[in-house]
């Protein structure tokens, strides 16, 4: 019936139609429900997309004069950023290690390690800028240890899998010429997940370039801390200006760091 | 624990009803009484899965017996990780299939890595090796007749000089034993040969005890001078290597022995 007499190749299955039907109609259910939970409703947005298109209205054009008094909190932002990728990229490197189900030190230390590495990452950004904060007090060295704290978060959680998946062939011969683990770790493992360490630094610094602005809005020192003012005294064109030097400093960071990654991998 | 160098039980080995079994109930040795003197050149067939690997692997712990006891230098290999048991790895040089070398480094600095047990620990932190070490690892090279690699990255050579390099790596431990790990499987036949008269002329020169896994059957009777059979993790066969049948080998194989299991001898002789 499917295909010439005699092919090997089985009849193609049916596809599972009320299946499909059955989790699309599924998704629409919730999507309905939440947007009545927090009582959203597309009438009302329609009648007031005025009030917004004021507000764009408002910001517009940028406020190009505004420009030098960005350069110091801008390259805040870049310090900020730069010592929570230094700072925090250090730090993660034994934690990854000793989260690597390949690489640790026992099963204690794995366990105590990645439940550790799991809290820092559950608890957001924004709170632990508030945390150094109230414990060094507002500005840029409360943003930069929240950053290291950040980084710490992200980086060990992707290097530490990514270390899983090394061949463990050269670390097993490190262990045979009677190296301890940490020659295996040095000359066996490290060779494999170096490439990859920088490669996630590196992403890690463009989320910190991000993340610094936001961290800016709860004190934390940067440019967010200048958007937050500018937009309490409704200069809106001046915030256009700080989110346009953000996009372009932003795309360029991502542009010079994947170009990086990509000849490392 | 001391060191066993001087000690004239070196490069002896001793099984003693070990056993071997798998967490995955896979039994890897049975029963194995086996005793090897320092100096002998063994080559251990076996078909796959026989049970080549664990006899190897057990010798220097990186497998550790289920039962029994297994000797090295006269003394029993730890069973645990630890410093004894590195005491007695840094005395035994393995050679692996796959050759296993850091491949971005040069091979200087992948010979040097036979040195890690010989050298204090902040060194090799550091990368900073001393003169005495250096000149281990250029002899080491020397003996593989590739000293005027030292300075290429390893993975810039072939895979013949990549086995050079692995045998240059055990040799600069000054290793009294030599386990090679199906050291010639993925090499072309020429190489082979090669890679086995190094590893025969080693043995001689150096009187390093030296195992060998093969499972290329002409190999064996060419270059063991002792022939030991596995299968299903158990001895079949121990006895010289001129005095080996095909008929052993069909015992050993539990099956007739075929041309695969031979190396074409046309592709060295022709």
């Amino acid at each position: 019936m499917n295909g010439p007499a005699g092919s090997t190749v089985p009849s193609k299955p049916r596809r599972n139609w009320p299946l499909w039907l059955g989790v699309i109609g599924f998704l629409l259910a919730m999507t309905l429900w939440s947007a009545h939970g927090i009582g959203f409703s597309l009438f009302e947005l329609v009648c007031n997309i005025t009030r917004g298109s004021r507000l764009l209205e408002e910001s517009w054009p940028p406020d190009f004069g505004f420009i030098p008094r960005l350069y110091e909190p801008f390259m805040e932002t870049i310090y900020i950023a730069i010592i929570g990728t230094v700072v925090g990229g250090i730090l993660a490197i034994p934690i990854a290690i000793l989260a690597a189900r390949n690489l640790t030190l026992g099963p204690l230390i794995w366990f105590t390690d990645r439940n550790f590495m799991n809290i820092l990452r559950t608890l957001p950004d924004l709170f632990w800028a508030m945390l150094f904060a109230t414990a060094v007090g507002f500005g840029p060295v409360a943003g930069a240890l929240a950053l290291s704290v950040f980084t710490i978060a992200v980086i060990s959680k992707l290097w530490s899998e990514s270390l899983e998946s090394i061949d463990m062939g050269l670390p097993e011969a490190i262990r045979s010429v009677g190296g301890t683990w940490r020659e295996m770790i040095q000359f066996g493992a490290m060779p494999q997940g170096l490439p990859h360490y920088v490669s996630y630094a590196l992403y890690a610094f463009e989320l910190n370039v991000r993340a610094s602005m936001v961290l800016g809005l709860v004190g934390a020192g940067g440019i967010g801390m200048i958007l937050k003012t500018q937009q309490a005294n409704f200069e809106y064109e001046r915030v256009t200006m700080i989110i346009l030097a953000v996009l372009i400093a932003v795309l360029i960071i991502e542009e010079i760091s994947e170009a990086i990654r990509r000849r490392l991998t | 624990m001391t060191e066993t160098s001087n000690n004239q039980n070196a490069g002896a080995i001793r099984f003693g009803k070990a056993n071997i079994v798998y967490p995955n109930g896979v039994v890897g040795m049975k029963d194995l009484d086996l005793e090897i003197k320092p100096g002998e050149f063994v080559v251990i067939v076996g078909s796959s899965g026989a049970g080549k690997s664990t006899l190897l692997r057990a010798v220097n712990g990186l497998n550790t017996l289920t039962s029994g006891r297994v000797e090295v230098n006269g003394e029993q290999v730890p069973r645990k990780d630890g410093r004894e048991l590195r005491q007695l790895r840094k005395q035994i040089g393995m050679i692996f299939q796959d050759f296993r070398l850091v491949k971005r480094l040069t091979v200087m600095s992948n010979v040097l890595i036979g040195r890690l047990g010989h050298v204090p620990s902040w060194r090799t932190l550091l990368n900073l090796w001393p003169t005495e070490d250096r000149e281990i690892a250029i002899k080491a090279l020397e003996r593989v007749g590739i000293p005027d690699k030292a300075w290429i990255k390893a993975s810039d050579l072939s895979g013949g000089q990549q086995q050079r390099v692995g045998i240059a790596r055990a040799l600069a431990q000054e290793p009294a034993i030599i386990l090679a790990d199906e050291p010639v499987a993925s090499l072309d036949p020429v190489t082979t040969h090669q890679i086995m008269q190094d590893l025969v002329r080693i043995n001689r020169e150096l009187g390093i005890t030296t195992l060998v896994n093969l499972h290329f059957l002409d190999l064996a009777r060419e270059y063991g001078e002792r022939i030991i059979g596995l299968r299903f993790g158990e001895l079949v066969y121990d006895g010289s290597a001129d005095t080996v049948t095909d008929k052993d080998f069909e015992d050993i194989y539990g099956r007739e022995v075929s041309k695969d299991d031979v190396l074409d001898e046309e592709a060295v002789d022709g």
